[in-house]
């Protein structure tokens, strides 16, 4: 489904370059349900960015679902972005102006095709992550975490290959943390969604099949779940543990 | 749904900005149209000399006018793109191309920029009748006040509203092509910080602002001192440091502040870097708001000069009436005025009547020669000058002069203001008809201010007089009347006589106070110089086709009488146009401002919303917020009110000083009464700046006090 190779991207400050990814290299599979988690600066944020084509890397490749990213043009990369992929962000980014089922509809509005059956898709999203009675509401009216469930929906309207999710429990509390979680997981059980998401969240990402540590622009580990969401957690919590004590070791010498 | 009924919809939520940038785009084009239409009507362009400074006054102040609507129009349309900018980021993010959203963004831009011109060109010109007509009813009415307007003036407004469709197009694609997907995910803040000059700045900036405002003033005078030409119109750059030094007063305004903070360093540091992180934006605004609050100042600066000049001359005359007239011309006398008088209830006492001789004055004349290069050049017969004998002088003035023979006094006002027309160096004094010449020395001045005009009033000795006036005609000599009346006065009486004197004299007696019959004589005999003789012939007739009501005829007349209660009585009439196109700027001016002081507010409110909350976030108190907002909304409109008020208050002061070297008693009066009205202007923009800042409040959310 998602096939990085030696991912190289770095930004230019002044007379400065700073590399921030280094050569990663990753793959996600269908129905995959994989997380990145690393310590702020790592470099997760600058891949997601790189596989949403939001920003150009340097060196490396991308294939989404086979298609190489590199080399495309505005046109297309806006077209990979609108039918192959859908985006969950950390703000949300709904629309204010539009109501909620408005706001689910977009990436299908945008494509030309939001017809009875992508409507009738948006009522069906409504109802599978529990947001029907707020369907005619703004999104200033609603919850954060209805927001993000919004969010979630709008995000499988165009049936993408993948759901690309930066920080999606970022502003939320626990209890609506773990209902847009339980969405993502309806979404991949119900739906076939693969799901990539960034996250600093040790819980979030213990409902992950694949957890990937990134460290300084690099993989750090590469962790798979079990099955056992607990025992996941704390293995999760005991290797971000490792990899702070590491870096503290580095601090030090 | 299609993209369409989308943007449709946005457009929907995007109406508080797209109201703002509306009422920003309608009302520059309204405030525009309506002072082209004022300045071009027919009305105004035949009372203001041309070439004269009311004129230039008016034009200098719509170049700022229109520079500072059009510079609020393009801010206005960025305010309404920084929000439009967050939509197209989702947009794009959510997969939707540049290409695909241009058309519509395109579309609601020149929509929305469009209507509003089009809306505000057709509301300036009711707005212009209707304000006129207001004036009319309830300040001044004068047959010169009917408004007639020239529709060429439309072609001021076209162009600012082509101006405006096309920088709005301009900014269209240009925030199309910025709008950076990663800033509206990533929620960045794009701010416009402005390099942090040092403490310097500042006070430097002052200097310059009055560096350059001495040197604009003295430029021409620097420039024919030095390369004895006249300074050609392009030296007007040199105005240019008073900008300069505005931007660097501004700039520090904003990035330092002018309080010492060496005690209290953190002391309002969150407004202060609010402002200092919009600083190109705050920092132009402000700069705009001073300069049309000065505009507006120096228009509303004419009024009251001229009135407390006009009222303390007619305070001051020794008699209640008094005119002059040509010798050969038969004018009513003292028993026919007296009782026409009588038919108003006035009864006339201290009738005076005195005769003076027309001699021609030497003076040196400026020539600009062909390459452009000034000299000197000396006339023997230059001006005409009006001269009284010693006694003639004390029987009218009740004075006991004494002009020593061989020389001259020139009349003068008692502060010694009215010089400008008079000589005060020893001259050649010769009689017109005979060519007789009287040398004569400077004896000083004489004090006496209703023979004070544009051709001078002089004194000799009576010896000396009866010498130079042997052979001389009645057209060059005249005769002089005074009288007071006893009792009340009356203003029909006034009005009456003015009338029928005027209608007594013959038609070549209506000549404007320019014209200059010495040059007339010496063109004719000399046959030389004959390239003048057109303007001259003008200035002849000049008054002939006027109504003695007309500004321009009560101004100009070579005879013009002084009445006290016409003079009291007549003024806001006589110099209606005047006044009401001076108010009128003013008000476009003011207006102006205090919108883009307003829309400078709400940008506080948009830009710096979440900075609001984060604060809120952090436990600050409602009173904490509404002092952040009011250090910053206090700026936007102390700052420009202060500087720009301050800056017409000294070049003003300037002028008028550099007018005699001094200020007069009617000076200094009509500056006081400019603070007058400079406080009722600052007290008006307070009571905006309370009403924006409940605004920016209510739109931050920020509560009276906080409940629980």
């Amino acid at each position: 489904m998602l096939y990085v190779k030696n991912l190289k991207k770095s930004y230019t400050v002044g007379k400065n370059i700073y590399p921030v990814l280094k050569g990663v290299s990753l793959s996600v599979a269908k129905g995959e349900f994989a997380a990145v988690m690393g310590p702020s600066g790592s470099g997760k944020s600058t891949l997601l960015n790189c596989i949403s084509c939001y920003i150009p890397f340097d060196e490396g490749h991308i294939a989404l679902g086979g298609q190489e990213l590199k080399g495309l043009d505005e046109a297309g990369l806006a077209k990979v972005r609108n039918e192959k992929l859908g985006f969950v962000f950390q703000d949300f980014m709904l629309l204010d102006g539009l109501t909620i089922r408005e706001n689910i509809l977009v990436p299908r509005i945008i494509q030309g095709k939001a017809d009875r059956s992508a409507e009738a898709l948006a009522d069906r999203l409504l109802r599978l992550f529990g947001i029907t009675h707020i369907a005619g509401k703004y999104p200033a009216e609603v919850s954060g975490g209805e927001r993000q469930r919004t969010a979630v929906a709008r995000s499988l309207i165009n049936r993408p290959l993948m759901i690309l999710a930066d920080e999606p429990t970022g502003n939320l509390d626990s209890r609506s943390s773990r209902t847009v979680i339980e969405s993502f997981e309806n979404a991949r059980n119900q739906m076939g969604a693969t799901i990539f998401m960034v996250t600093h969240d040790s819980f979030s990402a213990s409902f992950c099949d694949k957890v990937i540590l990134l460290k300084d622009g690099r993989i750090y580990r590469q962790l798979s779940n079990s099955g056992n969401q607990k025992q996941f957690h704390n293995i999760l919590l005991d290797a971000v543990g490792e990899m702070s004590q590491d870096e503290n070791e580095m601090e030090v010498l | 749904m299609n993209i369409s009924v989308l943007e449709r919809k946005l457009r929907k939520a995007d109406k508080k900005q797209a109201v703002l940038y509306l009422f920003c785009n309608f009302i520059s084009l309204m405030l525009i149209t309506a002072y082209s239409a004022i300045m071009f009507s027919s009305t105004v362009q035949n009372i203001f000399p041309e070439g004269g400074d009311s004129r230039r006054q008016m034009y200098m102040i719509f170049v700022l006018a229109l520079a500072g609507c059009l510079i609020f129009t393009v801010y206005a349309s960025s305010l309404f793109f920084r929000r439009k900018s967050r939509q197209l980021g989702i947009l794009m993010a959510l997969g939707a191309s540049r290409k695909r959203l241009a058309p519509g963004l395109f579309f609601e831009v020149l929509i929305l920029s469009c209507s509003s011109s089009l809306l505000g060109i057709l509301a300036g010109v009711p707005a212009v009748i209707l304000l006129w007509k207001f004036f009319r009813t309830f300040l001044t009415d004068s047959a010169e006040m009917v408004l007639v307007l020239d529709f060429r003036f439309l072609l001021v407004p076209a162009g600012m509203f082509l101006t405006a469709a096309v920088s709005v197009s301009a900014l269209a694609f240009l925030y199309l092509r910025k709008t950076n997907i990663i800033d509206v995910v990533q929620e960045e803040h794009k701010n416009e910080p402005v390099k942090e000059p040092g403490r310097w700045c500042g006070p430097a900036g002052i200097l310059i602002l009055i560096g350059g405002a001495v040197l604009g003033y003295y430029h021409s005078a620097i420039y024919e001192a030095v390369f004895h030409r006249y300074s050609p119109g392009w030296m007007n750059v040199s105005y240019l440091p008073v900008f300069i030094g505005l931007y660097m007063i501004m700039l520090h305004t904003v990035v330092h502040g002018w309080g010492s903070r060496r005690k209290h360093p953190y002391k309002n540091i969150i407004a202060r870097s609010m402002m200092k992180f919009q600083g190109k934006q705050t920092v132009n605004s402000l700069i705009v708001c001073t300069v049309l609050i000065a505009g507006g100042c120096f228009a509303m600066f004419y009024l009251p000069v001229l009135y407390t000049s006009s009222f303390l001359d007619a305070k001051s005359q020794q008699y209640d009436y008094s005119f002059h007239y040509r010798a050969d011309q038969t004018l009513s006398n003292q028993k026919e005025i007296a009782d026409i008088a009588a038919g108003y209830d006035v009864s006339l006492k201290d009738w005076t009547e005195g005769s003076y001789i027309t001699l021609a004055l030497d003076g040196r004349k400026e020539i600009e020669g062909e390459d452009g290069a000034i000299h000197l050049e000396y006339h023997r017969m230059l001006a005409e000058g009006k001269v009284l004998s010693e006694s003639a002088f004390n029987r009218i003035t009740g004075q006991n002069t004494d002009v020593p023979r061989g020389s001259f006094s020139a009349i003068s006002n008692d502060e010694e203001t009215a010089t400008y027309w008079v000589t005060s160096r020893d001259s050649v004094f010769t009689n017109p008809e005979t060519r007789r010449e009287l040398p004569l020395k400077f004896h000083g001045f004489l004090h006496f201010s209703l023979l004070t005009d544009q051709i001078g009033y002089y004194v000799i000795d009576d010896t000396d007089y009866s010498a130079i006036s042997q052979g001389i005609t009645p057209y060059w000599s005249g005769s002089l009347v005074f009288f007071n009346v006893d009792g009340k006065d009356s203003y029909p009486f006034a009005s009456r006589l003015y009338h029928m004197l005027i209608a007594s004299f013959d038609k070549d007696c209506l000549t404007s106070v320019y014209y200059n019959r010495v040059k007339e004589l010496t063109d004719s005999s000399e046959s030389a110089d004959s390239g003048a003789g057109g303007s001259q012939e003008f200035l002849k007739n000049d008054m002939s086709g006027l109504s003695p009501d007309a500004a321009d005829f009560r101004l100009y007349w070579t005879y013009m009488p002084k009445f006290r209660i016409l003079t009291a009585s007549d003024f806001m009439q006589t110099f209606s146009v005047f006044l009401m196109t001076f108010l009128f700027i003013c008000i476009i001016c003011l207006t102006a401002a205090m919108v883009i002081a307003y829309t400078r507010c709400q940008t506080i409110a948009i830009n710096n919303r979440y900075v609001f909350d984060d604060l809120k976030r952090l436990g600050a108190s409602p009173a904490f917020l509404r002092k952040e907002v009011r250090l910053q909304c206090g700026n936007v409109f102390k700052i420009p009110a202060v500087t720009g008020m301050s800056a017409m208050s000294l070049l003003y002061g300037m002028i008028l000083f550099a007018n005699d070297g001094r200020f007069s008693r009617s000076e200094i009066l009509g500056f006081l009464l400019c603070m007058a009205v400079m406080a009722v202007i600052a007290a008006f923009f307070y009571g905006i700046y309370v009403h924006t800042l409940r605004i920016v409040c209510m739109e931050l959310e920020i509560p009276e006090s906080r409940t629980f």
